[in-house]
């Protein structure tokens, strides 16, 4: 028998469910993945007018792929006068709604980067769809240009190399994972600063240029590297607060990375003692045992850096002769003179050039301090570049790979 | 007390932790860290230890009134009168903080995923779910509790280990922060973030051995100070912003991070449907005991016909903020305080001038 309570109760689920429904709906359909044009790649310029050129990288489902998983990048541009509003506008533009949550690759060009990009890395953290984790680059060709020549040669997917050509940084130390997520955090705080990977473009006139004579001193732009890809990310931007100060080539973005304890592995070319003129690859992993210490003397930082490492020879040569512990010892020393020489200039070009302290030595400051208030008196983003480095490096170089002598 | 009501020594500590669970996974970690910078470790420490004495002050005081709540202490005290001046405030801190901290989590939610739906629908469905749960014994609460606080404590745990990689542990430096007066004194404010603790005050009632009320709140407070350091640790080791800026959600933030290789990523939804239902969980809770404190009050025999009526005040309270600043205003800038002065403060003056009586009663006998 139905009762009015059991007639009322019905009618009131009946009316909560239609309200939920409808509540809902619009997020579900704003969401909805059949709604939204997902963006791979975000590239931001300075355009003609002083505004922002804002270039969008979408994912289309390519219709000429037969039987493997092809996608077709699509590029919209649009000049606003922030990324926000570029965004909004490319909402009316497009069928579907922009969104961010898929994009892997932020790229700013150097013009803009030297100016300050506080402002669009603040908009983009308070966006909720992109993730900590996607990489910003510092392009120093256009980086419309940058995103529209990133094709990639061995993947499918565009997304897939967005995803794997920061992680070569751990077996090469050329380039570094650098995510927007790190570089909010350095942004935010007085005790580091932010540093982006360095992209460019394949340039044959600047491959000739008399600094890139040496492999490990490459970088974006300045690299004889050619091929069907146009873009490479060698080297790291550097910044001071959110404007771009610098660069660093291969062998110091190197450096960075293992004071970071973020590399693995990686290739070096050192002086072969045994032969003048001569150079020998040696293949180094870095042990865990690196320590680093910063102290305050007469006002100044002092930063003690003790690295260890342990490698082996790469390059083999006729007659070569790895088994005798002189020679070991002998490539061990060159190595050690060889990369204090290379810490040393990089620290030194950081602190002292681009007064900016993109290792963070400043947290390992912090203890030196009671208060933050303290710390703050002593205004550490100003003192970084009064620094001074002692750099403690041995290497146990202890054999070839398959070959040992020859 | 039914019999069907009484809890046993696990559900009490778990319904106690679930209370500061929902504190934690709102943004009790980031008020703590704004206030007493890096040095929030070390005042988190000094709390716990303070709370503690709190608690062992508190059993030591209870221990005259063995099976009383503190209405019933209340009542001992100052009479009728005065038990409903006690009871009323309790309703009051339990109800509006409560509301405060659903306004705050359903404005994140609707930041986070909801970006086109009204606030005031999403709280709607929590009001729902705490309706539903309502017309359930309170035994149900509890036991739901019991079952979502360790999966609860799993996901901060989860948080911790998943973002190790991402710590740096030297930004637990300066050691005293803002300076030793800021950290150990102004700190004090702190203790707030141990209001699930006030519970303990209504649950000797309830226990099914109320001789073990020490063991409960001796091991909810070091477990809830273990918990706050977690979140805290999380936080403070991983962003240097959360000292100057403000983020809905800390912990979310944090749980953006986490990936385990290529396959492995996005866990965020995970950690947040777990904290919606713990939140859940913790409304019912709040819910129930106001209600249990209003029955007693009136000496009313069923509590079912006033749940409704609570749930209804929780919607309506949640919605006066005028927005997100506002709330969270009331969140940091006022219940805070009126955690310390009603659930320390209030609680404890009572029990202090009860046993006070009843020495002078006794001493008179």
């Amino acid at each position: 028998m139905i009762t009015i309570s059991n007639l009322l109760t019905k009618l009131f689920i009946i009316i909560l469910v239609i309200v939920f429904v409808t509540s809902f709906s619009a997020s579900y359909n704003s969401l909805n993945i059949d709604n939204l044009a997902f963006v791979i790649a975000l590239g931001i310029d300075k355009s003609d007018t002083n505004e922002l050129e804002v270039t969008f990288e979408f994912s289309a489902v390519d219709p000429s792929s037969e039987g493997t998983l092809s996608t077709k990048p699509v590029f919209n541009t649009v000049q606003c006068s922030s990324i926000t509003n570029g965004i909004n506008m490319m909402n009316a533009y497009l069928d579907r709604k922009v969104n961010l949550s898929h994009c892997k690759l932020i790229v700013f060009s150097e013009e803009i980067a030297k100016d300050g990009i506080a402002d669009e890395i603040y908009s983009l953290i308070n966006e909720t769809q992109v993730r900590p984790s996607s990489n910003i680059v510092v392009s120093k060709c256009n980086s419309k240009y940058y995103i529209e020549n990133s094709t990639p040669t061995l993947e499918s997917l565009v997304t897939k190399y967005y995803q794997i050509f920061p992680n070569t940084s751990e077996y090469t130390g050329y380039t570094c994972n650098a995510t927007i997520g790190d570089f909010f955090n350095n942004i935010s705080s007085n005790y580091s600063d932010p540093y982006a990977i360095l992209g460019g473009i394949n340039n044959s006139d600047n491959s000739s240029n008399s600094e890139t004579v040496n492999d490990s001193t490459i970088k974006s732009n300045e690299t004889p590297i050619t091929g069907t890809r146009k873009t490479q990310n060698i080297g790291l931007a550097v910044f001071d607060n959110d404007k771009l100060v610098g660069e660093l080539n291969a062998i110091e973005t190197a450096c960075f990375l293992n004071i970071e304890k973020k590399i693995d592995t990686f290739l070096i070319s050192i002086p072969n003692p045994e032969i003048v003129d001569n150079k020998i690859d040696i293949y180094l992993t870095p042990n865990t045992t690196h320590k680093i210490d910063v102290s305050i003397v007469n006002g100044a930082p002092y930063v003690k850096i003790k690295l260890r490492f342990s490698g082996k020879i790469y390059s083999m040569t006729r007659d070569a002769q790895y088994l005798d512990n002189k020679i070991l010892d002998k490539i061990s020393n060159s190595c050690n003179t060889y990369l204090e020489s290379q810490f040393s200039n990089y620290l030194y070009k950081t602190s002292n050039v681009f007064k900016s302290d993109i290792n963070q030595f400043g947290s390992y400051a912090l203890s030196e301090f009671t208060t933050t208030s303290e710390f703050e008196n002593y205004d550490w983003q100003n003192n970084y570049k009064n620094s001074t480095f002692d750099i403690d490096i041995e290497t146990i170089i202890d054999s070839g790979f398959l070959l040992n002598q020859t | 007390m039914e019999k069907n009501r009484k809890i046993n020594t696990i559900s009490a500590i778990m319904l106690t932790l679930s209370i500061v669970v929902s504190y934690i996974t709102s943004s009790i970690p980031r008020t703590l860290i704004n206030e007493t910078k890096s040095s929030t470790l070390l005042n988190i420490i000094y709390t716990t230890a303070i709370v503690l004495f709190i608690i062992l002050l508190f059993c030591k005081l209870i221990k005259k009134f063995p099976g009383l709540d503190l209405l019933d202490i209340s009542e001992y005290l100052g009479g009728n009168f005065f038990k409903n001046i006690v009871g009323g405030l309790f309703i009051f801190y339990f109800i509006s903080s409560s509301s405060i901290m659903l306004r705050n989590f359903c404005e994140g939610l609707v930041v986070i995923y909801y970006p086109l739906t009204s606030y005031i629908v999403i709280i709607a469905m929590f009001i729902i779910s705490l309706v539903l749960v309502n017309r359930l014994s309170f035994n149900s609460t509890i036991n739901t509790s019991a079952i979502i606080f360790p999966i609860v404590i799993i996901s901060i745990i989860l948080l911790f280990f998943g973002n190790l990689h991402n710590f740096s542990f030297r930004r637990m430096y300066p050691i005293l922060g803002d300076g030793w007066y800021n950290t150990f004194v102004l700190g004090l404010k702190n203790i707030g973030a141990f209001g699930g603790i006030c519970y303990l005050y209504f649950l000797p009632p309830m226990l099914k051995q109320p001789e073990k009320l020490k063991k409960i709140a001796v091991i909810s407070v070091i477990t809830t100070g273990i918990f706050i350091a977690i979140c805290v640790a999380t936080l403070l080791f991983m962003f240097s912003f959360f000292i100057t800026a403000d983020e809905i959600m800390p912990l979310f933030s944090a749980a953006r991070y986490i990936e385990f290789g290529a396959f492995f990523q996005r866990f965020e939804s995970i950690f947040l449907l777990i904290w919606i239902i713990s939140f859940c969980c913790y409304l019912s809770i709040t819910c129930k005991f106001s209600t249990h404190i209003f029955a007693k009050m009136l000496n009313l025999s069923s509590m079912k016909p006033v749940l409704n009526i609570f749930a209804i005040l929780i919607f309506a309270i949640s919605l006066l903020p005028k927005n997100y600043a506002s709330s969270i205003f009331f969140e940091t800038g006022v219940y805070r305080y009126l955690r310390i002065a009603i659930g320390f403060i209030l609680g404890m003056m009572v029990l202090l001038l009860a046993n006070l009586k009843k020495r002078k009663v006794g001493d008179n006998n």
